[in-house]
């Protein structure tokens, strides 16, 4: 098991490490952040000196060896546009990410699983067919556009609930629902195939043969099992809603990472973008990497695998 | 030669980066169906004034040291510090914390007398020692010119600055004033005792409102200051609310959540004139947009015959353009000199005559028009440029469009690499005629394709030249050689939409010409 574990820890350190490369050098292929810091007309010597002020008039090897330095130390540097750490500006905007997450991945389990299931129990009816319309509008409608609908529809026609900004439960209503709609629709669809899956199996097929109840051998024997896919899914989306809802952040205005996401990305802020990559990056890895010691614990023929 | 421009206000592109795209015509398809039913619900808070702003604000905006270049961080400098001089209503160079000052002939001296009711926002009183330190501190755009002019600061007493210079330098108090950030002044013992980071994070300075409270990404805070010299503010609260998104910030101020939204545009902008209560305050920003022919010194090229040029001025029909992109808020000034700029000169109005176009083309033995390449520009601003692509093409230039990235344009643009074809750019930097002749007009400009020798010749001339009238009659025959050889068609100067609620009594935009923003902030008011 200890070797099991040394194993997957090495795979999730070298993710990581190949995680960094990759931002690092993509980053800087965007071009210029001095470009978006001074008006066109600027002097090569503002140019240059903006350069110096961020180190990008050093050799990229060396950026980089500064750069993993730093973050081996927990430094994710310093932010080009706010002049402030990148971690301390996450760990501002973590707990609004927070927030949002969780409301809206519950407001997606909640929708998403019961409608899966009607619909995987009523194949051809009215509850899958109203579940497979209601997936492929929640997966083809752009968040934005939902945003902007609930904006104008429940807080400017209406007048019921607050445009954008956080700091009340009405602030987290409109984003909650528009972030969590999407997932809601894929969860649908992953409960509705895997519950499918699951009741044709042989172990239902042989409930039901006993006389069991359908009630009980879907709640009991079907979902059970087939909720396992949806919830390792929905750990994975929680991550991604922490750290990359950025259209949802950026309609509401919500002060979370997503925005700091897109505002880096907006203004060549390599450091934050390096930074929130990182940090969603290493949730996904820590994320799967306790999922796989799981696994090994309840199925011992995983961690004899060479 | 000097430097070229120093100090740089933003363009529409960084004021207002997102073009006109897909998702505004979904929100307003959304917006249709609400449109006329809206109601502002909101309870206004007494005595504040909320602002849905259009981008992300930055501590490095709370210290003039910082200050990069562009307007946006005069966004909130304007209220949270003054300058020894700075621009205000009618006045370019309007006497602030300095109550006056004196040029010596020579120009190497300038002597200030610093205003004694000028206060800091702890009470501290504003002294020469701190108008040394904000000046020796600057470390933004153009501090390396500022400090090579610079023979020493004096300070013989609290209430006079006498700045000594290595050379005369006609343009100082361009600089000093609002090019740059020098001129701004911090408490000296106060940023000592608190540090630069401490600075940042709790700044005060001597202007009409005092920091309360910053929230990154979210909201500023700010509060009257009652001492502030010019006169006691009106509005006692302002908060600055971050909203990136163009239709949320509409809808903000349908709603009354805010008081003022920066940068709207198009259709939303539209929408919000036909609402009740509602009124847009445009601004035309120090922003001149122009199309360039690069190739007019290749003898072999088309561009190279003055009538084909001419032809193209005459073929952009630029009313049309600003009535259909920007509700006709844009200034069509014929230059690429901003109006508001020291030494301008206004060039005859532009016309639009595709007629005598075709009639010039002709003569120029181009009857049938010829193929022009691409047309380079700024990806934010493709929808003018395909306006052009079209005009262009009735004269017979074929042109392609071949939007870029912002970013990734000017800095090809600056790099030279557009060396056919036809640009599409713009400037915001501040200055004067001569920074911008320098920048885009004159050899070895670092946006200068080409150069006349004639115009070349002059350059030098003025810059050394202290009498004013004398410098802007060279600066004016440089202008007139540029419109006369039609170096440039230029377009307009661009029209900033911004919109107001019905709360709001004196907005303060426009006060300053040129300037995005509302200032000056003490000048603002709450309808009773």
């Amino acid at each position: 098991m200890k070797q099991y574990i040394a194993r997957r820890l090495g795979y999730s350190l070298l993710s990581l490490f190949l995680l960094s490369l990759t931002i690092f050098f993509f980053v800087r292929v965007t071009g210029d952040p001095a470009a978006l810091l001074v008006e066109p007309g600027a002097s090569q010597e503002d140019i240059a000196a903006i350069h110096h002020q961020f180190g990008l008039d050093r050799p990229l090897l060396v950026q980089y060896g500064l750069f993993m330095a730093s973050l081996v130390q927990g430094d994710f540097g310093q932010s080009f546009y706010y002049r402030t750490p990148v971690f301390e500006l996450y760990l501002s905007r973590l707990p609004n990410s927070l927030e949002l997450a969780v409301v809206a991945m519950f407001l997606s389990l909640v929708i998403g699983i019961p409608s899966g299931v009607l619909a995987s129990v009523q194949v051809g009816g009215f509850w899958d067919s109203f579940g497979k319309m209601f997936s492929l509008l929640g997966l083809s409608l752009p968040s934005f556009w939902v945003g902007l609908v609930l904006i104008l529809f429940f807080s400017v026609y209406l007048g019921w609930l607050p445009s954008s900004g956080a700091g009340t439960p009405l602030h987290l209503i409109m984003p909650a629902f528009a972030l969590g709609w999407y997932f809601a629709a894929a969860h649908m669809r992953l409960t509705r195939s895997s519950m499918l899956e699951v009741l044709g199996s042989e172990y239902v097929k042989l409930a039901r043969l006993k006389g069991l109840p359908e009630k009980l051998v879907i709640a009991k024997h079907a979902f059970k099992n087939a909720l396992i896919p949806v919830l390792t899914l929905a750990g994975i989306n929680l991550v991604i809603m922490v750290n990359v809802a950025v259209v949802v952040e950026t309609v509401f205005a919500w002060p979370g990472i997503g925005r700091l996401l897109y505002e880096g990305i907006t203004f060549r802020d390599f450091p934050i973008v390096q930074g929130v990559v990182i940090m969603g990056g290493a949730m996904i890895i820590a994320v799967n990497f306790m999922i796989d010691i799981l696994y090994a614990v309840i199925d011992p023929r995983i961690r004899l695998e060479k | 030669m000097s430097s070229p421009v120093q100090h740089r206000v933003e363009t529409a592109a960084t004021a207002d980066r997102t073009g006109v795209s897909r998702r505004d015509l979904l929100a307003l398809a959304a917006m249709g169906v609400v449109a006329g039913a809206s109601r502002p619900v909101m309870a206004a808070t007494e005595g504040q004034l909320t602002y849905g702003v259009h981008v992300s604000l930055a501590p490095s905006w709370f210290d003039p040291a910082e200050t990069q270049g562009i307007i946006t961080p005069y966004m909130v400098l304007y209220a949270l510090h003054d300058a020894m001089v700075k621009a205000m209503p009618g006045k370019p160079y309007a006497p602030c914390l300095a109550e006056s000052w004196t040029a010596a002939p020579d120009g190497l001296t300038y002597d200030f007398v610093i205003r004694k009711d000028a206060k800091f926002h702890n009470g501290e009183p504003v002294t020469a020692e701190d108008v040394k330190f904000s000046y020796e501190r600057y470390r933004g755009t153009s501090h390396e010119l500022m400090k090579e002019n610079l023979a020493s600061i004096e300070t013989p007493d609290p209430s006079h600055v006498r700045f000594k210079l290595k050379k005369p330098w006609p343009d100082f108090l361009s600089f000093y004033s609002s090019a740059s950030g020098a001129g701004w002044i911090v408490p000296k013992k106060y940023v000592e005792q608190v540090g630069e980071d401490g600075f940042k994070r709790a700044p005060i300075g001597a202007g009409p409102y005092k920091f309360v409270s910053f929230n990154p990404g979210v909201e500023l805070v700010l509060e009257a200051f009652d001492g502030y010299w010019r006169k006691k503010p009106n509005v006692k609260r302002l908060v600055m609310k971050v909203i990136p998104d163009e239709a949320t910030r509409a809808a903000a101020l349908k709603r009354g959540e805010v008081d003022i939204a920066y940068s709207v545009r198009g259709e939303l902008a539209e929408e919000l004139q036909h609402t009740p209560g509602i009124a847009l305050k445009p601004v035309v920003l120090q922003a001149p947009n122009w199309l360039y022919f690069p190739e007019q010194w290749d003898p072999k090229s088309p561009w190279h015959d003055l009538r084909v040029r001419q032809a193209a001025n005459l073929a952009i029909d630029r009313q049309g353009m600003s009535d259909a992109l920007f509700l006709g808020y844009c200034k069509i000034t014929n230059s690429i000199v901003p109006y508001t700029f020291d030494y301008y000169w206004q060039p005859p109005a532009a016309a639009y005559d595709p007629t005598k176009a075709k009639k010039l083309m002709a003569e120029a033995g181009r009857a049938g028009g010829f193929d022009a390449g691409m047309m380079y520009c700024d990806s934010s601003y493709s929808n003018m440029a395909e306006v052009s692509v079209n005009n262009l093409a009735e004269i017979g230039i074929r042109v392609r469009l071949e939007p870029v990235e912002r970013a990734a344009f000017y800095s090809n643009y600056g790099a030279k690499k557009y060396q056919r074809g036809i640009i599409q750019a713009a400037s915001g930097a501040f200055g004067n005629a001569a920074t911008r002749l320098a920048a885009f007009i004159v050899k070895g400009g670092a946006f200068a394709y080409g150069s006349y020798p004639d115009i070349d010749e002059l350059y030098p001339q003025q810059a050394d030249e202290i009498d004013h009238e004398k410098r802007a009659a060279i600066l004016t025959k440089m202008q007139q050689l540029v419109h006369e050889k039609a170096i440039y068609a230029p377009i307009w100067q661009l029209g900033f939409i911004n919109a107001v609620g019905p709360r709001v009594g004196e907005s303060s935009f426009d006060l300053i010409p040129g300037f995005a923003y509302t200032a000056p902030f003490e000048d603002l008011t709450i309808k009773a």
